[in-house]
């Protein structure tokens, strides 16, 4: 292999597909990403078996080959090259990089030995605008938790419908839901499945800053999301995911219908006030809301025994019963940061009833949390 | 050869000719899952291995295969049900609080089981030894002993752990039985609707194909005569083909009023259990497991403490319990037995329940799903004779009413009405052992209602 490359492009693909190789005692060679000329272009691979990326970019190829190396030192050490030509060459499983004044060898393993990555075919896809479907995604990937025990709640539900896609994730003490459009999709019928959250972080980490559109296609046991290139109709990123097997709960049925107390409060100050109150929340997090309809207003607290109490109080449209309830801030807080509108709407069914937080005029998210018993 | 032992030969092979590192990740988790005119189908756990096996592989386990029966011609691999990955677990560090989760997500769909209650946490005594042992030999061979398996005892002893603990068991053991766990009230609705929506064929049907039917709290469905019948007729379908029935009630099937005799006597027909209340030392040995759960520890007085106020409710001793880990939590002390005793002050003395008259006849009626004024009307009919005579004997044991205030009572009956009622029981009392748990159950819901 015999390859020329400016520095700086092979830093941007080294960034987006470094992150996912990893140390495996079992498969050494996972430490290591593929390094490979396809025609004009040279393609990086890395893969952990759950997830495969791979990543093209023009270069200018003089002799084909491919060899693989250490992903964090090859990282590493291109990040610190001048933005300069950079030639590669392979010899006798040896990496030799030569840029202006540097020249180094690096040590690699034949590529023969590399994991091949799995191929999906012409099939079924559909296409997102990039930023809508990770800001969708980014609303939702810090709720899911792993968990041996309920393999199917660890990941992140899809459910692909005729005009949008709903998007679930829930760690069993809340459950946020949103809707995503999308532009084109050539689906014949609804279909649901779970992906890892590993995934989604990838996605939400490499094409968050993208402007383009994303292609997914669909196979029986893993889906494949794709990036064009800029320059011509080749990919240019492809993140092949398996699919997590199971049914996922019937969540719907969480999602009360009714509520016992309603507030429409200001988000910011609202925002503000848990957060202040989450300074004094102690050990176990408990935030204290008292709602009182006939003040129409609601009271927040909360109560350390090592740092001392903290009160305040928010106006707000207020209907329904009073009530007393708690809360962990966190989970609380991890729902109010989602939402943009300038008020948000919070539904609750008394005080060990599931709560609702959702944004005034948007019915696109929705966030259930369960509050902490009254103690 | 069987499939297993034809693909346990082929690993053995392979393993000589590749790392061991190779070999770990990319044999683990296969199987022959068909074999069919000379093509094998590999099952792998995903399509990485699928890939690997395919293009690096193929060749020399398709030789293997060969040379072991020369019918094989072809291997196939296909990403199948096999264990796939399972991801490291981050453990969340969550500090033990009552925050409460979406309890959907606990239960299990097919089943309705929830996989917390298992006989494992299930803490035995005296009270509960039989039960407990009927429990055991039911889930070891469903259908075959004690059916149907009838568990009844006062609330919070723990019926609905032990059932669901039968139906976890059997799900454990038997992965191919179907099993359904209901209650009562969810059988009423389930029925009420398919007769609504004119679905009854779908529901029989539905209820028809399991294997192991287990009905908490059976009691009510005292009074609603269509469920009955249909639940009498499933009971007989599954009964003759030796399918496992479980039952829960508070009260045994003699005393569930208003429940069709020929219900009642199938209920018998198995084994009866009771679950007694527990004794002294269960109490403490309950408190000591729970805290192992919950991985706390607080010293013995404490427990011993806990166990002498708290006697009658299990669900109550839990619930003692969480309140001194909060106390802990927020105070960041263990609490001494000072301050236990005034945390649990009011259990003690308890907000004084006062207890009268028209609670007792009340109760009384509804236990025996009579009108209130019923037990007034001077009838000799039986089912009413009874229970006034038995509201009456409570009037005088437990409230010390006089005999002339009692008879005054029941719509001006002479004061020695009142006192032949009592003696009447008393002496009924002595050899009928139904009827002190009939009157054990009636003062139970008055004193806690």
């Amino acid at each position: 292999m015999k390859i020329q490359i400016l520095q700086e492009k092979l830093k941007k693909g080294l960034n987006i597909i470094e992150r996912i190789s990893s140390k495996s005692l079992t498969l050494p060679i996972l430490n290591n990403i593929l390094i490979s000329s396809e025609k004009n272009f040279l393609k990086l691979t890395a893969t952990d078996l759950e997830i495969g990326i791979n990543w093209w970019v023009l270069a200018k190829i003089e002799k084909e080959g491919k060899i693989t190396i250490p992903s964090r030192l090859f990282s590493n050490f291109i990040n610190l090259l001048p933005n300069k030509k950079i030639n590669l060459e392979v010899q006798n499983n040896n990496l030799i990089l030569t840029c202006e004044n540097y020249k180094t060898q690096i040590n690699g393993l034949p590529a023969e030995e590399f994991p091949l990555i799995p191929k999906i075919t012409e099939s079924e896809n559909i296409y997102f605008e990039a930023p809508s479907f990770c800001r969708g995604l980014s609303q939702l990937v810090d709720i899911a938790v792993l968990s041996t025990a309920r393999p199917e709640i660890s990941g992140i539900y899809f459910l692909f419908q005729k005009d949008f896609i709903t998007v679930a994730a829930t760690d069993s003490f809340r459950l946020g839901e949103t809707k995503i459009p999308f532009k084109n999709s050539s689906l014949k019928k609804e279909y649901s499945l779970i992906l890892p959250q590993k995934t989604i972080k990838e996605i939400i980490n490499i094409f968050g800053e993208k402007t383009g559109e994303i292609k997914m296609f669909f196979s029986p046991n893993q889906v494949m999301f794709e990036y064009p290139m800029e320059e011509t109709p080749h990919p240019q990123t492809q993140i092949i995911s398996r699919l997590i097997e199971g049914e996922y709960p019937n969540y719907q049925e969480i999602i009360p219908k009714k509520f016992t107390t309603q507030l429409i409060l200001n988000r910011t100050e609202f925002l503000n006030q848990v957060k202040t109150a989450s300074l004094f929340s102690g050990k176990i997090n408990e935030v204290k809301i008292k709602i009182s309809p006939t003040e129409k207003k609601a009271l927040i607290f909360s109560r350390s025994p090592d740092l001392g109490e903290y009160q305040s109080s928010i106006p707000g449209k207020i209907k329904g019963e009073p009530v007393e309830i708690s809360f962990n801030h966190r989970f609380l807080l991890d729902g109010l940061s989602n939402i943009k509108s300038s008020e948000v709407i919070l539904e609750l069914n008394g005080d060990s009833g599931p709560g609702v937080v959702k944004p005034v005029g948007d019915d696109s998210y929705i966030y259930v949390v369960m509050p902490i018993k009254a103690s | 050869m069987n499939n297993e032992e034809l693909w346990q030969s082929v690993l053995a092979q392979i393993q000589l000719n590749i790392s061991q590192a190779n070999f770990a990740t990319w044999f683990k988790n296969t199987e022959i899952g068909l074999k069919k005119e000379g093509k094998i189908a590999v099952l792998v756990p995903n399509s990485f291995v699928k890939e690997w096996l395919e293009n690096k592989y193929n060749k020399n386990i398709l030789k293997i295969l060969h040379s072991l029966d020369e019918e094989i011609k072809e291997v196939e691999y296909m990403v199948g049900k096999g264990k796939s990955i399972i991801p490291k677990t981050i453990p969340v560090i969550f500090p033990e609080t009552d925050q409460l989760e979406f309890q959907e997500f606990k239960v299990d769909k097919e089943t309705n089981l929830n996989p917390r209650y298992t006989f494992d946490s299930f803490v035995v005594g005296p009270f509960n030894e039989l039960p407990h042992a009927a429990a055991i030999a039911v889930s070891k061979k469903p259908g075959v002993v004690y059916n149907p398996l009838f568990i009844y005892g006062g609330v919070g002893l723990g019926k609905t752990h032990l059932l669901q603990a039968i139906g976890n068991e059997i799900v454990k053991t038997f992965k191919k039985k179907k099993i359904r766990y209901v209650s009562s009230e969810k059988f009423t609705s389930e029925v009420v609707s398919s007769i609504r929506n004119q679905k009854t064929e779908i529901f029989k049907s539905k209820y028809r194909t399991i294997d192991v039917l287990i009905i908490d709290d059976v009691q009510f469905l005292a009074g609603r005569e269509k469920t009955q019948e249909e639940f009498f007729n499933l009971f007989n379908v599954l009964y003759e083909k030796n399918k496992q029935i479980v039952i829960s009630s508070d009260r045994p099937p003699k005393s569930i009023q208003s429940l069709a005799e020929r219900l009642r006597s199938r209920f018998e027909g198995g084994m009866i259990a009771d679950i007694g209340v527990p004794d002294f030392e269960t109490r403490m040995a309950i408190l000591k497991t729970k805290a192992q759960e919950k991985k706390v520890e607080f010293p013995e007085e404490i427990y011993q403490y806990i166990a002498t106020i708290i006697k009658k409710n299990i669900r109550e001793l839990e619930g003692a319990l969480n309140r001194l880990i909060v106390y802990q939590k927020l105070n960041n002390q263990k609490p001494d037995l000072e301050i236990i005793k005034t945390l649990f002050k009011n259990l003690l003395s308890g907000p004084i329940k006062i207890i009268t008259p028209k609670k007792i006849i009340q109760v009384v009626a509804d236990f025996y799903d009579l009108k209130e004024k019923d037990l007034f009307l001077s009838s000799r009919k039986k089912e009413i004779v009874r229970p006034r005579q038995i509201a009456m004997y409570l009037l005088r044991e437990e409230l010390k009413n006089s005999f002339p205030f009692i008879g005054r009572k029941f719509n001006g009956k002479d004061h020695t009405t009142a006192i032949y009622s009592y003696k009447k029981i008393i002496k009924e009392l002595e050899k009928d052992k139904k009827l002190e748990e009939e009157i054990n159950l009636i003062k139970e819901q008055v004193f806690t209602n």
